[in-house]
C-alpha cells in the first residue's frame, strides 16, 4: 500500500471519529479517576461505557464536555484539539450533554426550555434579542408530540414527573440537534414502559437525525441491546472494548464486576 | 390539613375560581403593553389633572423611584437569581455624578444625567466580572462589601464633599422629577418586559434555575451575568443621577443607603420576584405602607419593613403576583395530561 493511499484512510478514518480522546488522564489528589484513556466514537454510533460505581465514567464525561480540564491527555471532537476549550463552547461546536440527574429548568415552561435548547443564531445577541420564530415554535410542538408532552407546553416543567422531565430534556436534545450526544445512565429511575418508549426514542435519534451517542449506562439488558459497542472500564482504566457479544464473554470484564483483579 | 382549612380553602375557590385568576394572569401577559400604555396615561394625568407639586406628588415620585430601584434589582436577583446587596452602590455612583457635574462642572442637567446611567454601567462591567464568578450567599456578601466600600471611598474624596456631603441648590421643579422618574420607570418596564420574551431572557431565568446545566447547553453564563447585571446598574444609575437634584442634598449615608437595599429587596420579593409587575406592585405597596408608617408613628417604618420581609419570606415567598400565579395553575398539570404524574411525583413536588 502507497503513502498516499495510507494518508487518506487516516483522514477518513479520523473524519470518522466524532469524538476521540487520547490518553486522558484525570487525578483527584493521590486519586487517578481516569488513568490514560482512550475512546474512539465514530459518526452514527451507539457506543456504551460500563464499569462498576467509581471506575471512572463520569470523569470521563466530565473531561470530554470541559466541566473539567484533564491532567493529561486530548480530546478531539471532529478532528478538533477541543481540550482546554470552556464548557459552554465545546457544547456550542455540537457536543449534547443529558445528566445523570435529570436536569430542565424547573421555574420555566416546558416550552421555554425547548426554545432555549434551539442553537439555531446560536449566542448572536441579535438572535437572543428577537422573539423566537414561528419555525421554531413549530418545531417545539412537533417534538413535545413526539415525546408525549403536548398538553404540557404552557407547564412549568419543575411539576412534572421525573420520568416526564427525563423525556423533556431528551427532547431538548433533539431540539439542539447535537452531533454527538453524551447520556449519563438514562435508564436510570424509570419504569419499564418507559424504558421501552427510550430505546425507540434514543435508536430514532440515531438513525433519523444522525445522532452519535456516547452513553453510561448500568442497566446491562438496556446498554446490551441499544449498544454498537461498548467500553469498559474499572479503576480508572479502560479493561475492554468490544461488541456486546465480546464484553458479555470478556474474563477481565466479568471479574472487575465481581471485584476479582 | 383540618377540615375547616379545607372548608375555607374550597370557599376561596367558589368565590375566586383558579381558572379565572388563570384567565385574567393570561390576558395581562398577553397585553403587557396595553397595560403599560394606560398606566402611563394614567399617571401622566394626575399631574395634568391638577396634582400640584407637593406632599403628595413628592411621595408618588419617590413611589415611581423605588419602583425603578426594585425592578433593577429584580433583573440581577430575581430573573437571574443572584440576590445582590449592593445595588445602591450604583445608585450612589449615579447620585454623585449627577452632584458633581451640576455644581462643580457645570454641566447641563440631562448631560449629567444622562451620564450619571454611563459611569453605572462602567463601573458595574469591572465589579460585575469580579462578583459574578461568585454564587449564592458568597455573591451576596461581596456586594455588600462593594456597597459599603463606594460609601467609604465618597465619605474620603474631596470632590464627593466628603462625610458631609453636596448641596445642590439650583434643580429642576418637583414636576420634572415627577415625570422624569415616571419616565424611566415605563421604559425600564417596557424592557424587562420584551426581554422576558426573548431567548436572553429566558437565558437569565435559565441561570437562576441551573446554571450548570445553562453551561452545559452552550451558553457563556458570566457573559449573560454580566450583560444583566450592567442593565440593572444602568437604570438604578439613572435613578440615582435624577435622584441627588430631586432631594437637593447628598451624602455618602443618602447616597449608599443600605437600608433602602434591603427595602428595594422587601418590595421586589413582596411583589413577586422575576415578574415584571410584582417588583413595581411591592414598591407601590410598600411604600405607601411606610409612608402611612411615617406620619403617624415616626420611627417604626424599619420594624414594619422588617416585619413585612419575614412574613413574605414565610408566607409567600413567591409573592403577590408569584402567588397568584401558583394559585391559578394548580391544577394545570392534571388537566393537561400529568396524570402519570399521580403515581412517581412524590418526590418531585414534595420539592415544591
Amino acid at each position: 500500500m502507497s503513502k498516499a493511499t495510507a494518508g487518506t484512510e487516516t483522514a477518513v478514518e479520523s473524519d470518522r471519529a466524532v469524538l476521540r480522546t487520547d490518553g486522558v488522564t484525570k487525578r483527584f489528589g493521590g486519586l487517578t479517576a481516569v488513568s490514560d484513556v482512550n475512546v474512539e466514537i465514530h459518526r452514527g454510533e451507539i457506543v456504551g461505557l460500563i464499569g462498576p460505581n467509581g471506575a471512572g465514567k463520569s470523569t470521563l464525561f466530565n473531561c470530554i464536555t470541559g466541566t473539567l480540564t484533564p491532567d493529561e491527555g486530548q480530546v478531539y471532537l471532529q478532528g478538533e484539539d477541543v481540550t482546554d476549550w470552556p464548557e459552554h463552547k465545546i457544547a456550542r461546536a455540537g457536543l449534547g450533554r443529558m445528566f445523570q440527574e435529570t436536569r430542565v429548568f424547573g421555574d420555566m415552561t416546558v416550552r421555554k426550555n425547548l426554545l432555549l435548547a434551539a442553537q439555531e443564531g446560536g449566542a448572536d445577541v441579535g438572535n437572543l434579542l428577537r422573539r423566537p420564530d414561528d419555525s421554531l415554535l413549530a418545531r417545539t410542538d412537533e417534538l413535545l408530540d413526539y415525546v408525549d408532552l403536548a398538553g404540557l407546553a404552557d407547564t412549568r416543567a419543575g411539576r412534572m414527573s421525573f420520568g416526564q422531565q427525563k423525556l423533556l430534556e431528551f427532547a431538548m436534545e433533539l431540539m439542539s440537534e447535537p452531533e454527538i450526544l453524551l447520556m449519563d445512565e438514562p435508564a436510570g429511575g424509570i419504569n419499564p414502559s418507559m424504558l421501552e418508549n427510550l430505546i425507540d426514542y434514543i435508536r430514532n435519534a440515531n438513525e433519523d437525525e444522525e445522532t452519535t451517542i456516547f452513553l453510561i449506562e448500568h442497566n446491562m439488558d438496556f446498554v446490551m441491546e441499544i449498544a454498537d459497542r461498548i467500553y469498559v472500564l474499572a479503576h480508572g482504566e479502560r479493561i475492554a472494548e468490544g461488541t456486546p457479544e465480546e464484553i458479555q464473554n470478556d474474563q477481565t470484564v466479568l471479574d472487575a464486576y465481581l471485584g476479582r483483579e | 390539613m383540618s377540615t375547616s382549612d379545607e372548608d375555607s380553602r374550597g370557599a376561596l375557590r367558589s368565590i375566586l375560581p383558579p381558572e379565572a385568576v388563570d384567565r385574567f394572569l393570561d390576558t395581562c401577559n398577553d397585553h403587557g403593553w396595553l397595560l403599560l400604555g394606560l398606566g402611563t396615561v394614567a399617571a401622566v394625568s394626575l399631574p395634568v389633572l391638577g396634582l400640584e407639586a407637593g406632599y403628595f406628588m413628592t411621595v408618588i415620585t419617590e413611589m415611581f423611584l423605588f419602583a425603578i430601584l426594585a425592578l433593577s434589582w429584580d433583573i440581577v436577583g430575581g430573573q437571574t437569581g443572584y440576590p445582590s446587596f449592593g445595588n445602591m452602590a450604583f445608585f450612589g455612583i449615579g447620585a454623585y455624578t449627577t452632584a458633581i457635574l451640576t455644581k462643580d462642572f457645570a454641566f447641563a442637567f440631562p448631560v449629567a444625567f444622562v451620564l450619571a446611567g454611563v459611569a453605572a454601567v462602567a463601573i458595574a462591567a469591572v465589579i460585575g466580572a469580579v462578583v459574578l464568578r461568585l454564587r449564592g450567599h458568597y455573591f451576596a456578601i461581596a456586594t455588600l462589601g462593594v456597597l459599603l466600600a463606594a460609601q467609604q471611598v465618597s465619605r474620603i474624596l474631596d470632590i464627593t464633599g466628603g462625610a458631609s456631603g453636596k448641596i445642590l441648590l439650583q434643580t429642576p421643579s418637583g414636576e420634572t422629577f415627577y415625570f422624569l422618574f415616571l419616565a424611566v420607570l415605563v421604559v425600564e418596564m417596557g424592557v424587562v418586559y420584551y426581554l422576558s420574551s426573548t431567548r436572553f431572557g429566558f437565558v437569565l431565568n435559565a441561570i437562576r434555575d441551573d446554571e450548570e446545566k445553562a453551561t452545559a447547553m452552550g451558553f457563556n453564563t458570566t457573559y449573560y451575568k454580566t450583560a444583566a447585571w450592567m442593565l440593572a446598574a444602568l437604570f438604578t444609575g439613572f435613578a440615582g443621577g435624577a435622584y441627588s437634584l430631586f432631594n437637593t442634598f447628598i451624602d455618602p449615608q443618602t447616597a449608599y443607603n443600605g437600608a433602602w437595599n434591603v427595602e428595594l429587596i422587601a418590595m421586589a420579593l413582596l411583589g413577586g420576584s422575576g415578574t415584571v409587575a410584582g417588583p413595581v406592585i411591592g414598591a407601590f405597596g410598600l411604600h405607601t405602607i411606610i409612608e402611612i408608617v411615617e406620619s403617624y408613628a415616626v420611627g417604626w417604618q424599619l420594624v414594619l419593613l422588617g416585619g413585612a420581609v419575614i412574613v413574605t419570606v414565610i408566607g409567600f415567598p413567591n409573592g403577590v403576583v408569584g402567588t397568584l400565579r401558583e394559585y391559578a395553575s394548580e391544577m394545570d398539570y392534571y388537566k393537561h395530561g400529568g396524570m402519570a404524574a399521580t403515581n412517581d411525583d412524590a418526590e418531585v413536588s414534595s420539592d415544591e
